[in-house]
């Protein structure tokens, strides 16, 4: 996903701190790097499902806290977190041994967070507290809470580390947050439940889904407001079906993929000019998204699926589908 | 119960909403309220502003206070004087803009009396949706900062439904209040209609589902956010068709509300192309001579077969003993069993579960039903208007309900307003009491505009033609 994505830039910078990572890391075994597994994350039967990348056979099912979501790799990629909803946790998963080792605390209802592992921060919405949590990763407690509009759901946390982007399903709101001082210091109200965000690589802009009124709504990040939107309508489907919530951009900023959610597709986006090129038909209720790194190969979570598309990303064309846990929620790669 | 324990009651409702991990502390509203006004139980004002906290409310006209008013006035302000610390030492700030949304109930409505069994052991709660307006205000809390524009929600408790014209007509004239949730029965809305007509008022029916009141009485003061009877038995009848559940035994109650149910159901299945194969009344009772009217085998015997039995029986005491003790192994629905609601407190999607939790906190434990989802939507309604609209003037904000614009009724497809007689157009839920087993409309139900308005009447059928 792009989130961690730019989690992995970050970490390039600090490179003196990197090294003293590694260093630490060295204790432990031999750390699993860019194993291609896919990880899926699966809502109702409470596990993730972890997929060989070359067979696309199911390899491992890892039982975690109830209702995992969101799904991070930590910079070094030894660990994977999960935000689990209904145990109000997030579970640590060791990604050589593929087994929970460990849980942070959360607010009510982690759904989607950030981390920002310079300052040793994790950023999690809370979807029932309407709040934002700011856990120190170290210690495992919430250090602050940031009051939001209700139902808080998408984070981005800007590559300076300084800012916090959070949607309010419930507001219309994106809130810019500052980090340090954890308020709010701005709002702007896009359309009707926004849900996840995507920056462009030039960091001018950045792209949020709004799910029920059917739009990819696109926000100056300088001047803190709306500069455009996109529509979506896939052939045969009807507009009130249209409901994006996930989304990826390509490293060269040139292209974006958006989930539909119920109207079964994801849209191919042409990000200079904002407009939709094609759309690529996955299951429905597609939701998670995510790009290899080698920009190939796309997965998508379908919801109401109980499965994975896997798409040809050269072709647009979906190639295969993978059953996997129910309600399927995201996907990440280890790569 | 008296005023003082009715009120401290409610009080202590209130406080335990503040008590809650995601409420915050109450901002300061700059000045202790004054007692607070009423003519009793019934006539008690209060308001809760968009941080939940209670604010003040203007002083009590002369003559109106009694001993229990004083006392409550005193808990009252005992309270607030708890909750917001430091209101002595600030000064008021700059005011801002206030959207009121007064929400007009009736003390003891026999409609949100409790059903009961033996032994007072509750059946059916069906509380009054106060506590889902109370949620839809708390929702607005992070929009009032960008808004710069408060919400708050003033109850307006009256002692009949004589009542509720002429507290709402005071509310529209001494307070400026333009907005109402009313939960009242369908039989108050003659007289408001007819005190309001022409005004600026919008006035949200969230409890009454007659047809009349869309069909007759056709007033452009009010918006139906429940469901009408005929888009919930067409909701429900779409379902029995698209299983093939064509013939149906129906049972009708001796209420006027079984049937008015009745006869929406009828039009429904005639609509659709089902069949009743026998409509028998029923009475509950134990009486032999009567055996034919209350005993469930006699009244699901006979000759011709049938899929499926529908029961209308608003007092429930009936419905509850029929399933299982049929003749034929048939499914029950209606009044039990398979219903179709506005609201379920089990729906999974479009966000169900989130504000089902956030109304379960909010009202103290109780499960999100129909009518709170109506009162819920009413208050998101006006909010959304504020807010699209930049604007805390009436006319802009009702141009907005009123026009074609869909709000998220976090159940599928968007809810507007229909032009012609102002029913909410929604989904209505077909659910068991553990499941919603189907949405409404069903797949397949086609409308050249909206499914939707597959349900209920459409503009051709109604005699309700508003907004012309």
């Amino acid at each position: 996903m792009l989130i961690d994505r730019r989690a992995l830039s970050l970490a390039a910078l600090p490179a003196g701190f990197a090294v003293i990572l590694a260093i630490l890391l060295a204790v432990a075994p031999a750390a699993a790097k860019d194993t291609g597994l896919i990880f899926v994350s699966n809502e109702k039967s409470n596990n993730l499902i972890v997929i060989d990348p070359k067979t696309h056979k199911v390899i491992r099912d890892i039982k975690t806290s109830r209702r995992p979501r969101d799904m991070h790799f930590s910079v070094d990629r030894t660990k994977l977190y999960v935000a689990c909803g209904d145990d109000d946790v997030i579970d640590i998963i060791d990604v050589t041994k593929l087994e929970v080792i460990g849980r942070i605390p959360t607010g009510p209802s982690p759904e989607t967070f950030s981390i920002d592992e310079r300052k040793r921060r994790i950023y999690v919405a809370n979807e029932e507290g309407s709040s934002l949590s700011i856990i120190d990763m170290d210690q495992a407690i919430t250090i602050h809470e940031v009051p939001t509009g209700a139902e808080p759901e998408g984070v981005y946390v800007s590559e300076d580390g300084k800012l916090l982007y959070v949607t309010s399903e419930v507001g219309d709101l994106i809130h810019m947050v500052d980090a340090e001082g954890g308020h709010v210091l701005q709002d702007v109200v896009v359309g009707t439940r926004p849900r996840r965000f995507a920056a462009t690589p030039d960091r001018k802009e950045l792209w949020v889904t709004a799910e029920l009124s059917g739009e990819v709504y696109i926000i100056d990040r300088e001047k803190f407001e709306v500069s455009g939107k996109i529509e979506f309508l896939p052939p045969g489907m009807r507009k009130s079906d249209v409901t994006p919530v996930g989304l990826v951009m390509t490293q060269d900023g040139k292209t974006a993929f958006v989930t539909l959610g119920h109207a079964a597709h994801v849209a191919v986006v042409d990000v200079p000019t904002r407009k939709v090129t094609s759309y690529i038909l996955v299951g429905k209720r597609s939701w998670g998204i995510t790009l290899s790194r080698d920009e190939r190969t796309m997965y998508v979570a379908n919801g109401f699926g109980d499965d994975v598309t896997v798409i040809d990303v050269r072709t647009r064309k979906a190639t295969i589908s993978i059953p996997v846990g129910r309600i399927p929620w995201g996907v990440i790669i280890d790569d | 119960m008296t005023d003082v324990f009715r009120s401290m009651w409610r009080h202590s409702k209130m406080s335990s909403l503040l008590s809650l991990p995601w409420a915050r502390p109450c901002r300061a509203h700059g000045l202790l309220p004054p007692p607070l006004a009423g003519e009793g139980w019934g006539g008690g004002r209060h308001q809760w502003a968009a941080d939940g906290c209670p604010l003040p409310v203007p002083p009590p006209q002369a003559g109106e206070g009694t001993l229990w008013q004083c006392l409550r006035a005193a808990s009252g302000v005992l309270l607030v004087a708890s909750l917001s610390s430091g209101a002595f030492a600030q000064t008021s700030p700059a005011p801002q803009p206030r959207v009121t949304i007064g929400y007009v109930d009736i003390a003891g409505d026999p409609r949100h009396e409790p059903i009961k069994a033996y032994e007072r052991i509750v059946l059916k709660q069906r509380e009054p949706p106060f506590a889902a307006a109370q949620v839809g205000i708390e929702e607005a809390q992070a929009l009032s900062r960008v808004l710069k524009i408060d919400f708050a929600l003033e109850r307006i408790t009256v002692k009949s439904a004589d009542e509720v014209a002429p507290a709402v007509t005071k509310a529209l004239q001494e307070r400026n209040i333009h907005f109402f949730v009313v939960d009242a029965p369908a039989e108050a809305f003659r007289p408001l209609a007819a005190a309001v007509r022409g005004r600026d008022v919008l006035l949200f029916n969230a409890t009454a589902p007659e047809d009349w009141l869309r069909r007759e009485l056709c007033a452009r003061e009010v918006v139906h956010t429940l469901p009408s009877l005929a888009m919930t038995m067409d909701g429900l009848t779409q379902h029995l068709v698209s299983r093939k559940w064509r013939d149906i035994l129906v049972l009708q109650g001796p209420l006027p509300a079984d049937a008015a149910t009745t006869k929406a159901f009828e039009n429904s299945v005639k609509k659709f192309g089902a069949r009743i194969v026998a409509n028998k009344g029923f009475k509950a009772g134990t009486d032999p001579r009567e055996r034919e009217l209350n005993n469930p085998l006699l009244l699901t015997a006979g000759t011709r077969d049938y899929d499926v039995i529908f029961i209308a029986d608003d007092a429930f005491e009936f419905a509850r003993q029929v399933p299982f003790q049929t003749v034929r192994p048939r499914p029950v629905v209606g009044a039990i069993d398979l219903e179709p609601v506005a609201w379920h407190w089990t729906w999974e999607r479009n966000g169900g579960p989130q504000i089902n939790v956030r109304f379960n906190r909010a009202s103290g434990g109780r499960r999100m039903e129909g009518a709170d989802w109506a009162a819920w939507i009413a208050v998101k309604m006006v909010v959304q208007a504020t807010l699209r609209t930049r604007s805390a003037e009436f006319n802009k904000q009702r141009e907005f309900i009123l026009s074609d614009t869909g709000f998220d009724g976090y159940k599928g497809l968007a809810v507007s307003v229909r032009r012609w007689d102002q029913q909410l157009r929604q989904a209505v839920f077909l659910a068991t009491p553990s499941a919603v087993i189907a949405s409404a409309p069903i797949e397949g139900f086609l409308h050249r505009t909206n499914t939707l308005d597959s349900l209920g009447d459409d503009e051709p059928e109604t005699p309700c033609k508003l907004n012309r």
